[in-house]
Order: C-alpha cells, then sequence, then structure tokens
C-alpha cells in the first residue's frame, strides 16, 4: 500500500517537476533529464548531545527480519542492532569508514593474510541480568552460533566460512570452531584457510556481537533459537526486558513496537557513541507512507524506520525551506537492475542483450519509482557513494556502456543490434519470453516500463506478478523455475566493500540452485578469474582498481542491465538533531541523535 | 333509527395511474342485532366500504365524502384519536385470511389480550383471563393451552375462530366480517358462519357480512346488499331477495353458482366479461357491458337506486314489471339455494 | 355457552407443550422454555459437531493453498540473502518443513487439538496462539464499538426513511447511506486522519494513527482512540442497516397483520413498534449477528490505516511474510468465529421466529 501511493502520486510528482522549481544541477529542481539524482550531502555529524534525556521516536511499517542480532539481516533491523549490540567494528558515525568498536584497534592482518588478530577493549560489560565483563570467549560463541540452523545467519556462509574449522554442513546447534582463538580473555585470533580482503571488513556486522554462551546455550540449543526474545546488550541501549532477561512482550511487541531503553552497564568512555536520549521508541505499523511523514512533520514522531516519504510529500517537503532542512537523501550504496537470464534463448546471446540494454528506457522506469528524487540513472553497479572505493576507478558517471539520448532507449540502435544478432527488420520473431515481477507498485509499474519498452524490439513478454518474496524465494532466486527475465532485482552492500555488490551476483561459482542470487547466471570464465584474483587483493587501492574493471566488464556483458544508484530519503522532526547511518541506506542513527 | 347508517359514501383514491372511484353514492344500514350482507365481486368497493367505516381509509391519497353514521355520529367527522376509541371497541372487523392477519410471532393469547388493553385499563392477568375465556366462547378446545400457541400451529378455522374471538372480546355493537370464510374449506366455512350467527344471536351484536359468494349470505343474513362497480346495484331482505331478485347483475350471480342436482352436461353460466376498472367506470349504468338485457338508455343515464317496492330498492332502468317476471322465473335455481341442514 | 364442539381434525399437531397451566404465562417465555427441550438442544449439537468439522476442513484448505500455490518458501525468507542451501535445507528440516505435507498436518492438528498450540511465527518465533490472543482485545474492541454504532446509527435512520417514505428526510437519509456504502474504508479512513487527527490533521481533534492502547491501560485514551476508527468501519454498515431495515418496515407495514392491528384500535405508534418492528426487525438481528462474527476475524483495512494493533493487521502481516502458522491460526480464529456466530444466530433465530422450528 505504501508502494500504491508512491505510484500514483510519482505522476503529480512528474507534473510539478515538468513546472520546474529551479535551482542547481545537483538539487531538485532540474529538468528531467539530469541522470544524477538530488543532493546527498548527509547532515553534519553531532559530536555532542544538544539535550541528555527524552525520547526519540522512529515510526516503520513491518517489523524487524529477525530479532535475534546474530540473525540480524536487514537495513531496518541495523537500526536497533547498532545502538544495543557492539561487534568488533563498527561504522565512524557519518562515514562508511569502519573503527574499531568492541575491539581496542583495528585487526591486524599477518603477512600471508591467514591470520587475523584483534583485541578487545576492557570494561565492556553485558547489560543485565548478565552482567559481567565481555570476553573473547563471547564473541567466539557469538559468531559459532552463526552458523547453526537454530540460530540461521545468512551471510556467516559468504563472509566466515573462510575461518578454518567453520563447518560446511550446518549443523542443527552452534558448534566450536576451531580456527577462532582465544588466548586471553582480550584477544581473538582468526585463522583462515586463506588470504581473504574483505574479512575485516565483516567483523563490522552484527554477527561478532558478543553473546554469553551459558546464557544463552538453553535457547540456542532448540530447533529455532529464541534467544532473540531474551537477547544481552553491550552498546548503550538494550531492548526493554524484565529481570530474567525476557524482551518479549516488554521491549519487543512483535509488529507493534519496539523500546529501547538505557543499557545500565554501558560506560560510554569505550564508545563512539554519544546515546543522547534516555528512551527510544520504534512504533510499528504504519502503513501508509503520507501519514507516517506527516506525523513525523508534525513532530509527533522523529524520523521514518522502513518506509521513504512519498514522492508527493517529498515534493512539498523541497518546496517547502523550513521542512527542507530535514529531509536528507543517502545513496543506498547498491543498484537496480534487470536480469536477464544468460542460460536460455534468446538472452543467451549477447547481442541480443545489448540491444535490450539499449532499448529499455531508464527515465521512465525512474519515473515509477518517484523520478529524480529517488536516485541517479546507473550506468555499472558500483554505486557514486563508493567514490574512490571503486566508483571512479569504473568509470563514474561517464562509463556507460550502451548509452541512449536522455537516458530514454535508443530504439533505431537496438534494431540494429537485434539485426545482427540475426532478426529481420530488427524485430524479435522467438517464442514468447516469461518474465515474473511483483505484484505491487512501484515494482509492477517497473515490469511493466520493461515489457512495454522490450515490445518494441518485437518481444512478447508473458508477466507473472506475484508477492515480492514469492518472486524471489519460488522463482528468481531459484535457477530450475527462473523466468527470462527478473526485473524487480537488485543489490546492497553488506559493507563499503565492492566485492560485496560484485561477487555474489556475478560470479559463476556463487550460482546456487536455490537461494541464488547470481540471478543473470551468469558465468564467464573471465570475470570469474578476475574476482578469485581481485578478492585476495589485500592492499586497498589494487584492490578497488580490480573490483572497477570488473564492474565494467559486468556491465558490458548485459547480462543485468542497471537503472537506479537509489537514493533513499530520510526525514526528521524539526524536534531532534539528525544523524544517519550513512552506509546503512540512511538509516536514523538513534545512538547519535538528541532532542534539541 | 339504524344502528350504522352509511349516506351517500364516495370513496377516491388518487394514484399514479388515475383516479380510482372505489366507492360511489354507497347508501347503506344496519339495524341492531341484525345481519346485513354486502355481496359483489372483487373491486364491487365492498371491503373499502367497510374499511372506510373503520376509518382505516384515512390516507393522503384518499377522498372520502358522504356520512357514516354510527350511534348518531358521523365518524367521518371524527378525530383520529377520537376514531380509535370506536374502532376495535365499539366497531370491530375481521378478515380474510386469519394466517396473514394474525401476527406470526406472537402467540394468539397475547394477540387478544392485546386488543382487550387497547381499550380497557385491567391487569395483564386480568386480560387473559378475558382472552381465555374469548377463546372458550368461540368454541376452541383446549384454550387454556392455545393461549400459548402460534398462529401457525393452528389450522385454518380455528384462526379464525381466534380472529373473531379478539374482534368480539370487548362487546362491539357492530361486527365487520370481511369475507371470513373465503379462505377456509366448504366443511369450516359452515361453522364459522354457525358460530358468528350464534354469538350473534347471545349479544345482539349487528353483523355486516361482506362476500362474493350469495350462498354465505343466504344463510346467516337478515339484509342483504348487492354491490357492483362502487355501487349498490340492489338492496333489500334476504328473503326478498331471494324470492324475486331483480338486478340483472344478481341474477348473474345467481345463475352462476354451481348446482349439485344439474346434469352433468350443462354448462356453467358465468357472468360475461370483466369487472370494470374503477377508473375508468363505464359511462351509465356500470353493469351495461355485461347485461344481457341492456338497452339503450343505460350507456347513457346511471340508474337511480329507487324502492321497487317496501324495503326493497334497484338501480336498474328496466321495469319493475319487467324485473319481478325475470326474477319469478329464476325461483327454481333459487331452491338451490335452500339453506342447508346443520350438522 | 358455545354449543359448538368443533372437531379437533384440522388442528396442527403441536410439538412439546406445557401442561394447561403453565400456557397462562407469558407468549414467549413459556415457548423459550419448552424450545429447550430435546429437539433444539440436538438441533445445537449437531451445529456444533458440524462446525468442528468445518474447522477441519478450514485448516486443511489453508493448508493446501498454501503449499500448492506459489507463495514465498519460508525457509528461504528466514535464512536470509545470502544464505547457502545447506542452510536452508537445515532450516526447513527445523521447521518441519521437509516432512511429507500430510505429516506436517497431522503434527500441527495433534497440536492444535490436543495441546491447543497454534505453533510459531515463523517471522519472530513467538507462539501464534499468544500473538493472537494479545491482539483479540483491540479486534474486539474495535468491532463491538463499530457494532454499537452502526445499529444507533442505521437502525432509527432506516425506521424514520420507512415511515416517511419518498420524503425529503427519506430521501436524504438513502442517498447518504449510498454515499457511505460506496466510500472505500482505507480511503474514508485516510480523510478522517487528515482532517481530525491530533498530529496531522487540519483540525486537532482525536488521537491520530498508532495511538490505540488497551482499555485498561487508558480508558480515556482508548476510547477516544477508537472514535474514527469505529465511525470508519460503521459507515458502512450503517448504511447497510438504514436501507435493509426502511426495506424490512415498509414491507412488514403493508402486511394484513399490521391491517389488523390498526383495526384493533392500537395507537400507530404501537402498531409500528409492536407489529411493524418487530417482523421487519428479525431477519436484521440475525444478520448482525453474522457481520459481528465476521468482523471478529479482523477489520484489516481499518486496523491497518489507524495502525491498531488486531487480529485483523496481524492477518495481513503474515500473509505478506509467507507466515504459515501465523496465517493458519488468523484464519481459523476467523473461521471459528463465523461458525460460532452462525450457529449463535442460527438458534436465536428459534427464539425470535417461533415459526422456525429444528
Amino acid at each position: 500500500m505504501k508502494s500504491f501511493s508512491i505510484a500514483v502520486l510519482a505522476v503529480i510528482g512528474l507534473a510539478l517537476l515538468a513546472a520546474g522549481c529551479g535551482g542547481q544541477s545537483s538539487t531538485v529542481g532540474t529538468t528531467v533529464r539530469s541522470a544524477q539524482g538530488v543532493s546527498t550531502t548527509p547532515p553534519s555529524e553531532p559530536t555532542s548531545c544538544t539535550t541528555k534525556g527524552g525520547t526519540i521516536t522512529v515510526l516503520s511499517a513491518g517489523d524487524v527480519d529477525h530479532i535475534d542480532p546474530g540473525a540480524a539481516y536487514y537495513s531496518f533491523t541495523y537500526e536497533i542492532t547498532r545502538p544495543t549490540q557492539r561487534g568488533l567494528l563498527g561504522v565512524q558515525p557519518g562515514t562508511t569508514n569502519l573503527v574499531p568498536d568492541l575491539a581496542a584497534a583495528m585487526p591486524t592482518v599477518s603477512a600471508d593474510g591467514k591470520t587475523v588478530t584483534v583485541e578487545l577493549k576492557h570494561g565492556v560489560r553485558f547489560s543485565p541480568p548478565v552482567n559481567r565483563a565481555v570476553t573473547s570467549a563471547d564473541v567466539k560463541y557469538a559468531i559459532e552460533r552463526g552458523f547453526s540452523a537454530s540460530v540461521a545467519n545468512g551471510y556467516a556462509g559468504a563472509y566466515f566460512s573462510v575461518i578454518q574449522g567453520a563447518p560446511t554442513a550446518t549443523p542443527r546447534f552452534p558448534e566450536p570452531i576451531s580456527g577462532i582463538e582465544t588466548p586471553n580473555p582480550y584477544e581473538l585470533v582468526f585463522h583462515l584457510t586463506r588470504p581473504e580482503a574483505i574479512f575485516t571488513s565483516a567483523l563490522s556486522l552484527p554477527l561478532t556481537a558478543p553473546v554469553p554462551e551459558s546464557y544463552a546455550k538453553p535457547f540456542d540449543d532448540q530447533a529455532v533459537s529464541t534467544y532473540g526474545l531474551h537477547q544481552i546488550a553491550t552498546g548503550p541501549y538494550m531492548i526493554a526486558n524484565n529481570s530474567s532477561g525476557n524482551v518479549n512482550g516488554i521491549g519487543y511487541q512483535p509488529g507493534k513496537l519496539i523500546e529501547l531503553v538505557r543499557n545500565p552497564n554501558w560506560d560510554g568512555s569505550t564508545d563512539f557513541r554519544l546515546a543522547c536520549a534516555n528512551k527510544v521508541l520504534f512504533k510499528e505499523g504504519f502503513q501508509d507512507p503520507t501519514v507516517m511523514a506527516k506525523t513525523i512533520l508534525s513532530g509527533s514522531a522523529d524520523a521514518n524506520g522502513d518506509t521513504p516519504p512519498p514522492a508527493a510529500e517529498l515534493q512539498s517537503i523541497l518546496a517547502n525551506p523550513q521542512q527542507k532542512k530535514e529531509l536528507f537523501f543517502t545513496p543506498t550504496g547498491g543498484s537496480r537492475y534487470i536480469a536477464l537470464n544468460t542460460r536460455k534463448p534468446p538472452f543467451d546471446k549477447l547481442l541480443v542483450r545489448e540491444a535490450v540494454a539499449t532499448v529499455l528506457d531508464k527515465n521512465a522506469m525512474r519515473l515509477t519509482r518517484g523520478g529524480i528524487v529517488d536516485g541517479a540513472i546507473a550506468t555499472h553497479f558500483i554505486d557514486p557513494s563508493f567514490g574512490d572505493q571503486g566508483f571512479t576507478q569504473a568509470g563514474g558517471y561517464t562509463f556507460n556502456p550502451f548509452p541512449s539520448p536522455n537516458d530514454s532507449g535508443d530504439v533505431a540502435k537496438a534494431k540494429a543490434l537485434m539485426t545482427k544478432a540475426g532478426y529481420p527488420g530488427g524485430m524479435y520473431n522467438g517464442p514468447q519470453v516469461s518474465m515474473v515481477a511483483d505484484n505491487t507498485p512501484p515494482g509492477s509499474d517497473t515490469a511493466k516500463v520493461v515489457a512495454a519498452d522490450l515490445a518494441k524490439i518485437g518481444f512478447n513478454v508473458k508477466q507473472v506478478s506475484v508477492t515480492h518474496a514469492t518472486m524471489y524465494t519460488k522463482f528468481c532466486n531459484v535457477p530450475a523455475n527462473e523466468p527470462n527475465i527478473c526485473p524487480n532485482v537488485g543489490w546492497l552492500p553488506d559493507f563499503h566493500e565492492p566485492q560485496t555488490i560484485l561477487d555474489p551476483t556475478f560470479n559463476g561459482k556463487n550460482i546456487l540452485p536455490s537461494n541464488n542470487s547470481n540471478w543473470p547466471l551468469l558465468n564467464d570464465p573471465a570475470i570469474n578469474t578476475a574476482m578469485d584474483r581481485a578478492e585476495k587483493l589485500l592492499g586497498t587501492s589494487e584492490r578497488y582498481q580490480a573490483w572497477g574493471q570488473i564492474d565494467d566488464m559486468v556491465a558490458r556483458t548485459a547480462s543485468a542491465v542497471p537503472w537506479l544508484w537509489e537514493n533513499y530519503p530520510t526525514l526528521f522532526s524539526a524536534r531532534v538533531v539528525p544523524a544517519l547511518m550513512v552506509d546503512n541506506e540512511g538509516a536514523p542513527d538513534v545512538a547519535m541523535m538528541s532532542v534539541r | 333509527m339504524a344502528l350504522l347508517e352509511i349516506v351517500d359514501l364516495s370513496v377516491q383514491f388518487h394514484t399514479r395511474d388515475g383516479v380510482v372511484h372505489a366507492v360511489d353514492g354507497v347508501s347503506l344500514a344496519v339495524e341492531r342485532g341484525r345481519t346485513l350482507g354486502i355481496v359483489g365481486e372483487s373491486g364491487s368497493g365492498k371491503s373499502v366500504t367497510a374499511l372506510t367505516v373503520m376509518g382505516l381509509t384515512r390516507l393522503p391519497n384518499a377522498t372520502v365524502s358522504g356520512r357514516v353514521r354510527f350511534d348518531g355520529v358521523d365518524l367521518l367527522e371524527l378525530e383520529s384519536d377520537e376514531m380509535r376509541l370506536i374502532r376495535g371497541r365499539r366497531i370491530a372487523m375481521i378478515f380474510q385470511d386469519p394466517m396473514s392477519s394474525l401476527h406470526p410471532l406472537y402467540t394468539v393469547g397475547w394477540q387478544v389480550e392485546e386488543a382487550i388493553l387497547a381499550h380497557e385499563d385491567v391487569s395483564r392477568a386480568k386480560a387473559r383471563a378475558r382472552a381465555l375465556e374469548g377463546l372458550r366462547e368461540v368454541g376452541i378446545a383446549n384454550a387454556a393451552e392455545r393461549l400459548a400457541s402460534y398462529p401457525h400451529e393452528l389450522s385454518g378455522g380455528m384462526r379464525q375462530r381466534v380472529m373473531i374471538a379478539m374482534a368480539l372480546v370487548l362487546d362491539p355493537d357492530v361486527l365487520i366480517a370481511d369475507e371470513p370464510t373465503t379462505a377456509l374449506d366448504v366443511t369450516v366455512q359452515a361453522q364459522i358462519l354457525e358460530l358468528i350467527r350464534d354469538l350473534q344471536s347471545e349479544r345482539g351484536t349487528a353483523v355486516v357480512l361482506i362476500t362474493h359468494d350469495l350462498g354465505v349470505v343466504a344463510e346467516t343474513a337478515d339484509e342483504v346488499a348487492v354491490m357492483y362497480a362502487g355501487r349498490v346495484a340492489e338492496r333489500g331482505s334476504m328473503s326478498t331477495i331471494l324470492s324475486v331478485p331483480q338486478h340483472p347483475y344478481t341474477w348473474g350471480l345467481l345463475q352462476s353458482i354451481p348446482r349439485l342436482d344439474a346434469p352433468r352436461l350443462e354448462r356453467l353460466h358465468p357472468i360475461p366479461g370483466q369487472p370494470p376498472s374503477l377508473i375508468r367506470v363505464p359511462s351509465g349504468c356500470p353493469f351495461h357491458p355485461r347485461c344481457s338485457h341492456a338497452f339503450s338508455r343505460c350507456p347513457r343515464e346511471e340508474p337511480a337506486l329507487l324502492e321497487a317496492e317496501a324495503g326493497h330498492a334497484v338501480a336498474c332502468h328496466l321495469p319493475v314489471s319487467e324485473r319481478r317476471r325475470i326474477g319469478q322465473a329464476l325461483q327454481s335455481s333459487l331452491r338451490a339455494l335452500e339453506p342447508a341442514s346443520p350438522r | 355457552m358455545a354449543s359448538l364442539a368443533p372437531t379437533d381434525a384440522e388442528a396442527v399437531p403441536r410439538r412439546a407443550t406445557p401442561g394447561d397451566g403453565a400456557a397462562a404465562q407469558g407468549p414467549t417465555a413459556s415457548r423459550a422454555w419448552s424450545a429447550l427441550t430435546s429437539s433444539t438442544a440436538r438441533y445445537i449439537g449437531r451445529r456444533l459437531l458440524w462446525g468442528v468439522f468445518l474447522l477441519f476442513v478450514v485448516s486443511g484448505l489453508t493448508f493446501l493453498i498454501f503449499y500448492v500455490f506459489p507463495s514465498a518458501d519460508p525457509a528461504a525468507l528466514r535464512a536470509g540473502r545470502q544464505a547457502t542451501p545447506q542452510l536452508i535445507a537445515q532450516i526447513r528440516h527445523s521447521l518441519g518443513l521437509d516432512k511429507p505435507l500430510y505429516d506436517q498436518y497431522w503434527i500441527y492438528m495433534k497440536g492444535l487439538v490436543l495441546h491447543f498450540d497454534l505453533g510459531y511465527s515463523y517471522q519472530n518465533n513467538v507462539s501464534v496462539r499468544s500473538e493472537i490472543f494479545s491482539r483479540l482485545p483491540a479486534t474486539i474492541s474495535l468491532t463491538a464499538g463499530a457494532f454499537v454504532v452502526w445499529m444507533l446509527a442505521g437502525i432509527p435512520v432506516g425506521i424514520i426513511s420507512a415511515i416517511r417514505p419518498r420524503s425529503l428526510l427519506d430521501r436524504l437519509a438513502m442517498g447518504g447511506s449510498l454515499l457511505a456504502i460506496s466510500a472505500p474504508v482505507y480511503w474514508l479512513g485516510l480523510i478522517l486522519l487528515l482532517l481530525f487527527s491530533s498530529d496531522i490533521g487540519v483540525v486537532h481533534l482525536l488521537p491520530g494513527s498508532g495511538s490505540y492502547v488497551p482499555l485498561t491501560t487508558d480508558p480515556r485514551q482508548w476510547f477516544l482512540s477508537l472514535v474514527m476508527p469505529w465511525l470508519v468501519l460503521a459507515a458502512a454498515f450503517a448504511a447497510f442497516y438504514a436501507r435493509m431495515v426502511r426495506g424490512n418496515l415498509i414491507e412488514a407495514m403493508a402486511e394484513d397483520f399490521v391491517r389488523t392491528a390498526r383495526a384493533k384500535g392500537l395507537s400507530e405508534r404501537r402498531v409500528i413498534v409492536r407489529h411493524g418492528l418487530r417482523a421487519a426487525l428479525t431477519p436484521v438481528v440475525t444478520m448482525a449477528g453474522l457481520d459481528l462474527g465476521i468482523l471478529l476475524g479482523g477489520a484489516v483495512l481499518t486496523e491497518t490505516v489507524f495502525n491498531i494493533p488486531g487480529v485483523g493487521r496481524f492477518a495481513y502481516d503474515s500473509i505478506v511474510n509467507s507466515d504459515f502458522p501465523a496465517i493458519q491460526g488468523t484464519v481459523l480464529f476467523g473461521a471459528f468465529f463465523i461458525i460460532g456466530a452462525n450457529i449463535v444466530v442460527d438458534v436465536l433465530y428459534a427464539f425470535i421466529d417461533p415459526r422456525v422450528r429444528y
């Protein structure tokens, strides 16, 4: 329903845009044809609390994906895990840089890259009812439990299976990993099977937040772990619980409310977090994005947690000088693209894919999501927020392997490519091609644009509309069931390393029989080799150079056609000093916000 | 003076299709303790006349003129509240289909009690006792149990008895019975008519018996009026009308009664044609299109209701002698109407 | 004094009746008592058994629909984005999803019947039963309040319209009710919020979306937060009932027994209320019971737009998340209320309308 509002109001948004509001080239008011989006300057990062105390309220439509921090894997959930859980590394507020959090200093990597050592801070304690000091064994257990089916962490296999002794088959309950060594309570040593350049960056994920084993074991030793409902915090806040540690019905009311209160055992001198407010409320269930946006503007709530304000609201906020100061756009770090199944005709042919990439009207597709405020037209996969960490190396805004006038598609050129591919008159004359798309706007609208564009070069697209989750788990993620076209896919990085954008999605070795994320089923030996090489490059400059080149290679295969580097709008109320997570789609950073 | 005197009553209903002349200049009288039968086809205006006496035609689209004198008071002049005091209490009415005329969701006992309580300030228990008595008086067996019965649990005859009980429980001066036996079996018909007759003789209630069936009034009525197209065609004592009927319509009614003793192959003699539309009433004598004795005067001039002899008025242009002759010639048919022996 | 002894041959054979003396009680009371004898009790028993059977059928159908029609894979959803196939397989095993369908169904039904265990949410592992029960008060508050509003609004409007048909009042009422029926609930809710809610409305009158609190927490806030939802939910029903009452009453007033009632000399008021309404409202009462039963399953749209944490919202969320135990739980609850309401209404009908007998 939130998307319905966006789609309906997108038309109004277009009308307002066409009227033109003036302004510089990088803010709203540029003509519809500007490829780049609006300004994405984050708010200046607070360095101290304006007010110590008060309550901050964040609104959301849905709930967290997992309340268990060891399974959390969703940008909205991170709004709760980052204030409550301290991983080995954290994100420096206002940047995408990683800094030590639980660690005393950045990890040291051995020369051969196969040993990573982390020193832990002293003085970090668990919240009630555990209360004791955090030790390295707690971090070891936290990572081990992620591999079990009972906890079921989604990225443990991707980033931590490189540790020696990490399970290859999924154990039912947490099992020890020999490659994680704890020589003393404040030292962790990871022994890797091979050098992995991004391993240290992965230590910023919430899986590394310590979990007290003796307390958690009874919960983890069930088919589905209930530790999340009894979780212990290490950050400045904790989910409100009772004296035995249960949060269910107290600080966590599924689908309704998550309440964070101060962790009495938190020592601010060990933490970069400010933790100004006394209480943070996440009020869930706000389905209507207009109501949510207006509630924030009225000051009854302070930020949007998981739903962007609809395009019409964005326009009216941007037109209001006071309100404009409270709205920020943050690059999501990834891109949206149209995936073409390279294993089945006709998209097994490069020329046909190139024709598709040429004919697609990316402007029209961007309009389905709100137009220029939604972001920049993408031409490759590493997004602008990476800056020198791969974006410029990939060619920045100028690299465009399939240009068209105003990014609106070039039918003539596409037809020429089709003719070269062997289709007379440049019109496809083969059997129907299949597409599985979202059944709600804006995804359904995007799919319609794609189908219409493909029709211009003769494709008759058979469209199947299902829910977003079904589209993924039943069709696009399962190569055996995958249609010719998956138009509503995209990928966000887990942290600011280009490998996390390109490897799971375009490396041939990552094609899985189910839960597959390499939707084009791309298996190009040259690209695979380049990726394998790049994964081992420990030096940043050569690594980013390598991935930049890989980005170009992948873009040229046209196995997936990127069309949007999305900017996420975050709206704050006037009563708070804004702070957002630049690396996490602009999610409100409640540990850094304060009441004015 | 007559207990109930209807003088030159006219009732018109204004509908989208036109003005319906339901009753047009009707004059009738009912004596104390006597029975007046009103006979006619459907659409003859007999029911509307009765409803108007009861004051149940006081509708926005109805025009009523004339006088209805009851015990010296003109009912048409009364206010609604005053009329309500009379309705159900001094003049009571029962209707044709007792199944639909009784409320399906209340017990018969309750409905009879309600009739009592509407007009008398007595306790519920007293009313109940009187209702019980009323049911007994109309010959309902197991009356005490029947008080708690619902209409659908009773037979047609019993339901009509309940209606009669309900009407008579307050001892009204006049009972109007609109087609009380039409919806019942022949055997039950006779019982109901007998009941009405007996109750009348016990209490001295005046009865107006409305029916389309001449056979019904033959048994019970003292006076009879034959109505056609909203007017009175013939009026007189029962014996006079039966011995020498003088209106072609009456002749038609008498002739159309099927006879048990007639030869099997003899055809029935219905009155030819259809009852007239009350919006476009035929000119002159309304019966003329169906009358086998009609002549030139009939379509032109409406016949007045004139006394042929004492107590016998006829509205017909035929000369009296002619009418008497034809009437007498029908005497043989009239013998078929000798009252059936009581069971 | 009557000399007649009518034959009882034409009397309709009666069902169980009380003795002679007992018949002298009030009309409905004695009937009610006699109705509680074996035949109605047997009827209720039959309906209850049938109802239980229906619940089984509903649960089976829900099972089939979820697994046969394309819906998201709960194991994959739980596992997350980059999860390995082995992890997903393990989760499938933990959730019991790798067992054959009939096996899964059997396990589920066993838990349901023996322990009243509705399983655990795939989404957040909380007990479905406790979730539904914690949300039931909100749905009941919403539904019961709306019920009162629509009955109090719709029935009098219908009566007045019926008494004065084709008057200006009648035309306004029926025209207005047509609008109320046509207005989509979600849109109406948004309009009210944008006009009257204290945070985002034009006039700061009533608490806005998400302000619901349980009755025991703060009665005043509970009441104020429900005013707009009650109006929104009741609008279409009130209109529908007004039209229905109007139609029924006009019909009833044209019945013969109303003519008889008038002929008895009763006041017009008594005729309308005791005779006309009594007949006109019996179908209305039973309809209301059925509507109440359906709404207790959750008024999804109203709960969504006003962010009331009721069973309806829960049902919607669980469908979107492919959370099968929660879907099954909410469907069964909804079915339970509907089947229950049907039985109650049918039995009630026997008390209200004596012509109905089982």
